[in-house]
Formats: C-alpha cells, sequence, structure tokens
C-alpha cells in the first residue's frame, strides 16, 4: 500500500505541476514508509556509527521508551547503552536511574567507559508494582539525564503510561525484557532484539524488531567487547600461540587474525596492583 | 482609628467536597493578617484587624479591602470583610452582613441590638423597654443602665461611640510553630489523621510565609485515647518525624512524604489530638527563576524524587555508590542510601577515592556480584554453564592482610583471571590462592562479574 501512495504522489506530481512546489514543501512532513524516518525529537547518538546508521533520526530517540530484548537480564547492556548514557549524563547532568537491575553494576569499570560514579543511583524492588511506580517517579523528575528499568512483567498498558511520561518530561527511557516478549505488541518506539553471534562470540547480533522505516533484512553486528578487552584478548592469544610455537606444537585455527597489539598499561595511575599482567 | 473585621463561611458553600473545607487554623489565619498590620485580634467570631495606622501603606481603604480578599488564605472558602469606626462597628456591620440586611443611616446609633455582643443577654428585657437599636440604650440614662444590666453594657456603648479607649490582646507571631488540633472524630488508621494534618500543614506554610522560613523537618504527633489496650501499656504518644532536604514552603511536597509515612503507621490506640511542630527550619531565599530553557525542565527536583521513592520503598532501596581506596572488587566501591547523598565525606579522600575509581586501564567487568559465587569444579576447571576457559589472567590482589572482623575478616590473597563461558560469555572469576595460614589447602575458584 505504501508503494501506491508513493506511485500516485509520483503521478500528481508531473500531471499537475503547480502542486510540484506543494508536494515539495509537504515532503518534508511526509514521511514513506519504505525510507527512514526522521526524528521529530532530540536524538542521542549511541556510540556506535553501524547503529546509528539503521535507527530514525541517527540516535536513541529521547522522550521515547526504546525496548531492548535480551536472553539474560544482563546481557550486553552497557555494551549497548553505555556510550549514549555518558552522553546524556554529560548533556543533563543528572543521575541515570537504574530500577531493578539483575546485579549491581561495577562503578569503577564504567567510569574507566566514561559514565563517572556519582552519575548513577539504583533502586532495588522485587515487586513489578514497585518498579512501575519507581520508574515513572523518576521519569517526572527534572533532574534525571536517563532511566534504565529492568520490567520483566510488565503489561502493555503500564509500558504505554511510561512512554507517555518520558514523552512529557523528554528523558531517555530504556526498558530491559526478556526475548519472550519479542512478538506481543508493545508501546516502545523502537524495538531491539540482542544476541550473541553464533558464528563468532565477539559480536553482537542485533535484530531491531520495530523502528520508523522498512524492516532490517540482516542484524547489525556490534564489537561485543570494547576496544581494551579486544586488544587484551588478541594479546593474551598472541602469547599462547607463541608459547605454543615455542613448544613445537601450533594448534590448529589459531593460526591467522591475530595482531600484535600494544597495550598501554604502564601509563598513568598509580597502583602496580592495578596493572595488568598478561601471561599465557 | 479604623477597623477591618473578617469572617470565613465555611457552611456557605454547599458545592464542593468536605475536603475542599478545610480551614486553617484560627491562629494561623490571624498569622496571615499580621502581613497587613501588626494589630490583629480575635473578637467573638471574626478576626479585627486595625489598620489606621498602615492603611496608605497598602494604597487606602478600599483598596486594601480588595486585596484581602484576593490574598484569601483559604481560596475555597467565602471571606466576608466589613469596616467601621471603631472594632464594634465593624463586627455589627459583619453580622449585618452576614443576615444580608441593610446597613442603617446613622451609623452607630441604628444598628439593631442583637448586633453588640455585651447586650445579648438583656435582649427580651430591653425589648419590652422598647429599645431596638444601639441608640435607643445609649439614651437611657447612665446610671439607671449600669445599676439594672451591669457595667459592660454601658461600656460597651461608650466604646462603640469612642468615647471609651479599646484594649485587646494582640496576636504575635510565634517563633516555633506548634499546633494542636482536636481530631472531629477518633481516627483508628493513619490515612484517617490525614484530613487533619492537612489543616495544620495549611497553617504551617502560613507560619513560614510570615517567618520568611523554609520547612526543613516536621514532626506529627497524635495523642492516644487509651491508657491500655490488651493489656498493654501505652505511651500518652505517638509520633512520626519528615524530614526534606531542602528548606521548604511547598506543602504540596511535605504533605506527600506525610502521607506515605502515615499509611505505613500503625495507630497503638485511637487517636484524638493532633500536633504539629517544626523540627528543623531555615531562612528562605525565595524561589529563583531563569529565562534559560535547561533550567526551566518541568518536573520535580531531584531531592523530593530521592525523598518520595525512599519513604514508600525505604532508604536501603534508593542507593548510590561512592568510590573506596581499596583492591578487593566487592569493597572497591560502597552503597549509601541517597537520602544522604549530601552529607557527603570530606572533600579530600573523596578526590582520592574517586581518582581511584577512574583509572581508565582497569578491566573491570561492568556487573558485579553483590557476593562471590563458589564455583563447581569439573577436575581442574571450574565451571559456570559450562566448562571455564581461562584467556586473560592472573591479576593478583593481595589485601586486607591488616583487617578486622568489619574489614572483610580475612586476608584476601587472589589470582584475577577472564575466563570463557561457553553459555554466560566472558565472566571474571578467581582462585583464591592457598596460603599457608588461612586456608585449608584445596583450590577454591570463585565467579565475581559479568562482561556481558
Amino acid at each position: 500500500m505504501k508503494y501506491c501512495m508513493k506511485i500516485q504522489l509520483t503521478v500528481f506530481a508531473m500531471g499537475l505541476p503547480f502542486l510540484d512546489s506543494f508536494s515539495n514543501a509537504a515532503g518534508r512532513g511526509v514521511w514513506h514508509a519504505d525510507e527512514l524516518g526522521l526524528a521529530d525529537a532530540q536524538v542521542i547518538a549511541t556510540g556506535h556509527a553501524a547503529l546509528d546508521a539503521q535507527l530514525p533520526g541517527g540516535g536513541w530517540p529521547v522522550g521515547a521508551m526504546t525496548e531492548l530484548l535480551q536472553a539474560a537480564p544482563e546481557a550486553h547492556v552497557w555494551r549497548l547503552l553505555l556510550p549514549g548514557l555518558a552522553q546524556a549524563v554529560q548533556a543533563r547532568g543528572g543521575p541515570v536511574v537504574l530500577v531493578g537491575a539483575p546485579y549491581e553494576p561495577c562503578g569503577a569499570s564504567l567510569a574507566a567507559q566514561g559514565l563517572p560514579v556519582e552519575s548513577l543511583m539504583c533502586v532495588r524492588s522485587e515487586a513489578p508494582a514497585a518498579r512501575l511506580w519507581a520508574c515513572e517517579q523518576a521519569l517526572r523528575c527534572a533532574d534525571v539525564a536517563a532511566v534504565v528499568a529492568w520490567l520483566p512483567q510488565a503489561r502493555v498498558g503500564e509500558l504505554r503510561r511510561l512512554q507517555l511520561a518520558a514523552a512529557q518530561h523528554e528523558l531517555l527511557l530504556f526498558v530491559c525484557r526478556p526475548e519472550s516478549v519479542a512478538l506481543s505488541a508493545s508501546p516502545a518506539r523502537l524495538r531491539l532484539r540482542a544476541e550473541c553471534c553464533e558464528a563468532d562470540a565477539s559480536q553482537i547480533e542485533l535484530h531491531i524488531l520495530k523502528r520508523r522505516g522498512p524492516p532490517l533484512a540482516a542484524p547489525v553486528l556490534l564489537p561485543a567487547r570494547n576496544e581494551r578487552m579486544a586488544a587484551l584478548l588478541a594479546a593474551a592469544r598472541l602469547r599462547r600461540k607463541l608459547r605454543h610455537q615455542q613448544q613445537g606444537t601450533v594448534p590448529a585455527g589459531e593460526t591467522a587474525g591475530a595482531r600484535v597489539v600494544r597495550i598501554d598499561a604502564w601509563k598513568g595511575g598509580q597502583h602496580a596492583l592495578d596493572r595488568l599482567a598478561v601471561v599465557a | 482609628m479604623h477597623w477591618i473585621a473578617l469572617r470565613w463561611l465555611p457552611e456557605a458553600i454547599t458545592s464542593g467536597s468536605p475536603e475542599a473545607q478545610a480551614l486553617p487554623t484560627p491562629e494561623a489565619l490571624g498569622w496571615w493578617a499580621l502581613q497587613y498590620t501588626p494589630h490583629v485580634a480575635w473578637q467573638d467570631e471574626a478576626l479585627m484587624l486595625e489598620v489606621s495606622a498602615c492603611e496608605r501603606l497598602w494604597g487606602g481603604r478600599l483598596q486594601l479591602m480588595r486585596q484581602l480578599v484576593a490574598a484569601n488564605p483559604a481560596p475555597d472558602v467565602r471571606m466576608l470583610g466589613t469596616q467601621g469606626a471603631t472594632s464594634l462597628i465593624a463586627l455589627a456591620r459583619l453580622r449585618l452582613f452576614v443576615r444580608e440586611e441593610k446597613r442603617p443611616a446613622d451609623m452607630p446609633a441604628g444598628l439593631p441590638l442583637d448586633t453588640l455582643s455585651a447586650a445579648r443577654e438583656h435582649l427580651d428585657l430591653l425589648a419590652r423597654l422598647g429599645c431596638r437599636t444601639w441608640g435607643d440604650v445609649a439614651a437611657l440614662p447612665r446610671g439607671g443602665l449600669t445599676r439594672r444590666f451591669g457595667a459592660e453594657l454601658r461600656a460597651a456603648l461608650d466604646t462603640a461611640w469612642g468615647l471609651r479607649p479599646e484594649s485587646h490582646a494582640w496576636l504575635t507571631l510565634p517563633d516555633v510553630f506548634e499546633q494542636k488540633l482536636e481530631l472531629p472524630a477518633l481516627a483508628e488508621t493513619g490515612p484517617e489523621l490525614m484530613w487533619s494534618a492537612n489543616r495544620l500543614l495549611s497553617a504551617l506554610q502560613i507560619w513560614l510565609r510570615a517567618r520568611q522560613r523554609g520547612a526543613r523537618s516536621l514532626e506529627l504527633q497524635w495523642t492516644l485515647d487509651l491508657k491500655r489496650f490488651n493489656g498493654v501499656n501505652l505511651p500518652p504518644h505517638q509520633q512520626l518525624t519528615v524530614r526534606t532536604a531542602e528548606p521548604t514552603q511547598d506543602m504540596a511536597h511535605l504533605r506527600r512524604l506525610l502521607s506515605e509515612k502515615l499509611a505505613l503507621a500503625t495507630l497503638a490506640a485511637p487517636a484524638s489530638w493532633l500536633r504539629l511542630r517544626t523540627l528543623e527550619t531555615d531562612p528562605w531565599a525565595g524561589a529563583s527563576t531563569s529565562f534559560l530553557p535547561e533550567d526551566n525542565r518541568k518536573g520535580d527536583r531531584l531531592h523530593e524524587m530521592v525523598e518520595r521513592l525512599s519513604v514508600r520503598l525505604g532508604a536501603q532501596q534508593v542507593v548510590v555508590p561512592s568510590a573506596q581506596a581499596d583492591h578487593r572488587p566487592e569493597r572497591k566501591q560502597a552503597w549509601r542510601p541517597a537520602l544522604h547523598m549530601n552529607s557527603s565525606q570530606p572533600a579530600k579522600s573523596a578526590r582520592n577515592d574517586r581518582a581511584a575509581a577512574s583509572q581508565p586501564d582497569a578491566i573491570y567487568p561492568p556487573w558485579l556480584l553483590p557476593e562471590p559465587l563458589l564455583l563447581e569444579m569439573d577436575g581442574e576447571r571450574p565451571c559456570y554453564r559450562g566448562p571455564l576457559s581461562k584467556l586473560v589472567g592472573p591479576q593478583r590482589v593481595e589485601a586486607g592482610w591488616w583487617g578486622d572482623k568489619e574489614e572483610g575478616g580475612q586476608p584476601a590473597m587472589r589470582d584475577y583471571y577472564v575466563a570463557e563461558s561457553p553459555e554466560a560469555g566472558l565472566v571474571w572469576i578467581f582462585r583464591e590462592r592457598p596460603s599457608a595460614r588461612f586456608s585449608s589447602g584445596e583450590v577454591r575458584w570463585y565467579l565475581q562479574g559479568f562482561y556481558a
């Protein structure tokens, strides 16, 4: 149907020249369903260029709910959200409220990746109703930068309420839910499903289930580890290979792909205990 | 002398819910009037304001009346106001106004006799004497009137004509807010106290505005009606305290905190009296305004949200991390209740801790387990959702050898590894290093965090 609409528009524009200017002017307000939609509100870049290219407006929508579906509640959350959250904290300056986080976030790790420790606030609660209430209260607060909530049992009506609150107060809202709800309806403007890549464990497969744009044919692939971790793993692999070579046995499958990576582990810092010791 | 008499008529409105008619206490209404003139007193049912010295400040009598009506402290309740040369005349005119009668032509003499409080007990006799107005009584001979009806009636008439000075006990603003109120009915549960607490809160708001202070902590106390209940001796009072981080004159926030606390409170016995007092107040600087859009975001303040969450869920459920200078990951950050965010540690140690927490090259996992999880062993290899293969490590941590019980009990001697689990992805595990003194000799592996 969307193609019919487009063809009709083109026919009109060709046949009636005075409509040309009109269709040009209206073009900005018209979203063709086969193109990626424009953001009608502010967005915050995700920090992953491959993902930005597939999102309407080029980032996480501010003032709308983004739903993240994963197999385990802790999986991939920080890898996907952390750059965006760090930007939001820098721009707005308030805390990121985590409602019902599955484990304790480690401040040192997040601080190393750009999210300061003092901009975290955790609401621990097991009851679904209390989580929803806390979420809504956090959304109504003017000083909060973003809300990340784990709501495995939320119903559609409750999610819609949160979506409205986020729209009213123009906040980043991420809701993490289990994979099993992928087929049910949701008021979220953007729905993503993240899973580990079967072929390569160092990649995240990101399926965009819902967005303002055409359905995504192939999933977006993102690195599952940050640069530092990837470099560390590559260096460890290289060491292992060298040691095997010295011992005269080269295991199959580990010959190609290893790069020499320099780690600036000795630069700066205070405690020798915190440095990395890479041994095979 | 010029007097204004004010009266609030809660029963005058028939529409509207009973909650809307919660009038502040009479003292509080007096405190509100103190902003216009220092001479305020309650006389019978009316609040009397003596304004001869200050009416010029407010732009004349008419202007002052308009301002009084516009700034009604109880907007849901109709306020009536009249003026007069003496307090008795103003009061009599107010009574006529309430009865919706016209004012007489000659002012003090033509007023009907039942509008004079001092003549009320003698009304029948005076009517039989043929006296219907103030002027009729004032025309009676002085000596006979005093002997027959007592000195008060003659004195009141003299006062009304301005022949005698008036004396009043002027209201003053107390230094500490403390108000008591009897409940309309015995309350058995916490939420039933809320209606009367609302009246006290609106009185508190008037007091705070008059004193130009903001409330930081309040105490609500209720008197128990029973001395013994189910064989247990009861204390005479029960109370709860409400605190807020920033001084406020906004009662909506305090009301929410109070109602959340009252919903959790249990009354040991039915309560009959309610008392509210301020524990801490701060000078009120006024609300600052800004034209910049980023300063004018709509929504609550952060401390209001934190207080609201903490009061319903419990202070231990709303927490913020603070960095600590320790190498054991489970002690590297401490979770404190977000309520005490502002009462922070000294600046220098905070800066050190922050520096320790933000080393850019540390490879901590983003998720930590609250307690290290003892892993099962498959021969030599630890298992967590499948056998683990160590990728990076060891990173050696030796800490806590100085500590006593609350510092962690025993020294931590650990070798940390980044390992890969076939199902859970990258995990952070450690091996307790066997040491001669503190361990039994067997090798134990623990899971501490997830890189997922």
